[in-house]
């Protein structure tokens, strides 16, 4: 059987703001891509939640707690939304982040 | 009394609309026939009102504050959302909504114990709607919609047997509390099997979908509430088969009956199975069922 990773998630981590509010706010979009750094800074990140993104390591958010619809967002907003060509970087990026293998291996 | 004019279980699965021209012609001919079926079968109920139950997929609200179910009550309905669009690649769409259903339905649920938060502007609106209002032309029809929007990832869940609860007492809502002669279609938007996010994004579960699809067609609702739980469809795609439960909260309303399925279609670009029901309401065909105490 399969363990739910719905189950394990962590609400209160400060990585769901984050990504909620890229959603919804086309202006920190523009900012994040300019200065993620800056960006992060303005969330409560925990040093450990922070180095995760920055190391596009979805395990390890998932692992701390990340909600994985959100982690699916997160990687659309790093690596692009368009549904034939960003949306499939993100995909096969972040299978490959969360399996350590690279899409046909 | 209001009356239910017909119902349906249908995907929203947004890779379908954005690479629907490079899939297969025979996954094309089963998608375009199940959307060609529920828009011809909807306008020929000829009903007052659309309501559609699918997964908000925190599109919404913060995880911190996530409502069970998001009724909306505005008088008109737009998409996509502005960061969705690309993603789907469906056009914009207007629908009219309709504030006093949405009403109805907001009071009607509380009344009958039912936690049901309400929004009076503007929903953000994904896959969820946007998928079955362009695929099914459903804007071209003239008939207001009203959204539901529901919690089916974030834990804790509405699982079947509440969101059975729902519909049944959302059938009680249309008999007793909408207007006289209101005619009412149902859907479910949400499924097949589908990991969003997760390391099986790729993995479709093909046995599964053909599993629930003979399920849902067979109006067999022990079953469906008994088999149908969070743990077998989380085992065929966490995060994302759970939206299933929408398809349960029409199940609820309509009581058993048999559907009809347009065929199962399988694509791994679309990372989600695809196949519709569409519930046949003849009194002959659905039992009696229980009443919810308002």
């Amino acid at each position: 059987m399969t363990t739910s990773r719905l189950k394990s998630y962590d609400p209160s981590l400060a990585v769901h703001d984050l990504v909620q509010d890229l959603k919804w706010d086309p202006d920190l979009r523009e900012a994040f891509a300019r200065d993620e750094a800056g960006v992060l800074d303005r969330y409560p990140l925990q040093g450990a939640e922070r180095l995760a993104i920055e190391k596009r390591d979805f395990k390890a958010l998932y692992d701390m707690g990340m909600h994985p619809y959100l982690g699916g967002q997160l990687s659309r907003l790093i690596w692009g939304n368009d549904a034939g060509g960003g949306a499939i970087l993100a995909v096969n990026n972040l299978v490959a982040s969360l399996t350590g293998k690279r899409q046909g291996e | 009394m209001g009356e239910i004019v017909f119902a349906a279980g249908i995907p929203h699965l947004p890779a379908m609309v954005g690479l629907y021209d490079r899939a297969p012609p025979d996954v094309q001919a089963i998608v375009h026939n199940s959307f060609e079926a529920l828009h011809a079968e909807i306008k020929a109920a000829r009903p007052d009102v659309i309501i559609v139950f699918a997964n908000d997929h925190l599109a919404n609200s913060r995880i911190r504050g996530y409502p069970d179910f998001l009724i909306g009550m505005a008088d008109e309905h737009r998409g996509p959302h502005e960061w969705f669009k690309p993603w789907i690649g469906c056009r914009d769409y207007a629908i009219k909504g309709d504030r006093n259903v949405a009403a109805t339905l907001f009071r009607g649920m509380i009344r009958r114990g039912i936690r049901l938060f309400a929004e009076p502007g503007a929903l953000k609106f994904d896959d969820n709607i946007s998928v079955p209002v362009t695929m099914g032309n459903l804007d071209s029809l003239g008939i207001p919609l009203v959204p539901v929007l529901q919690n089916c990832i974030v834990p804790p869940i509405p699982e079947q047997q509440r969101c059975y609860e729902v519909g049944q007492a959302l059938a009680d809502i249309i008999e007793i509390d909408l207007a006289p002669d209101m005619r009412v279609a149902l859907i479910g938007s949400g499924g097949l099997s589908h990991e969003p996010g997760g390391s099986r994004y790729y993995v479709i579960d093909e046995a599964f979908d053909r599993w629930f699809l003979d399920l849902a067609a067979s109006g067999d609702h022990d079953r469906v509430l008994k088999e149908l739980t969070f743990e077998r469809m989380e085992a065929s795609g966490s995060g994302g088969t759970v939206e299933l439960f929408s398809w349960v909260v029409i199940m609820g309303a309509t009581g058993p009956c048999k559907g009809r399925s347009f065929g199962y279609a399988i694509h791994r670009d679309f990372r989600c199975g695809f196949g519709a029901v569409i519930w046949d309401l003849e009194p002959q065909t659905a039992q009696p069922r229980e009443q919810v105490p308002a």
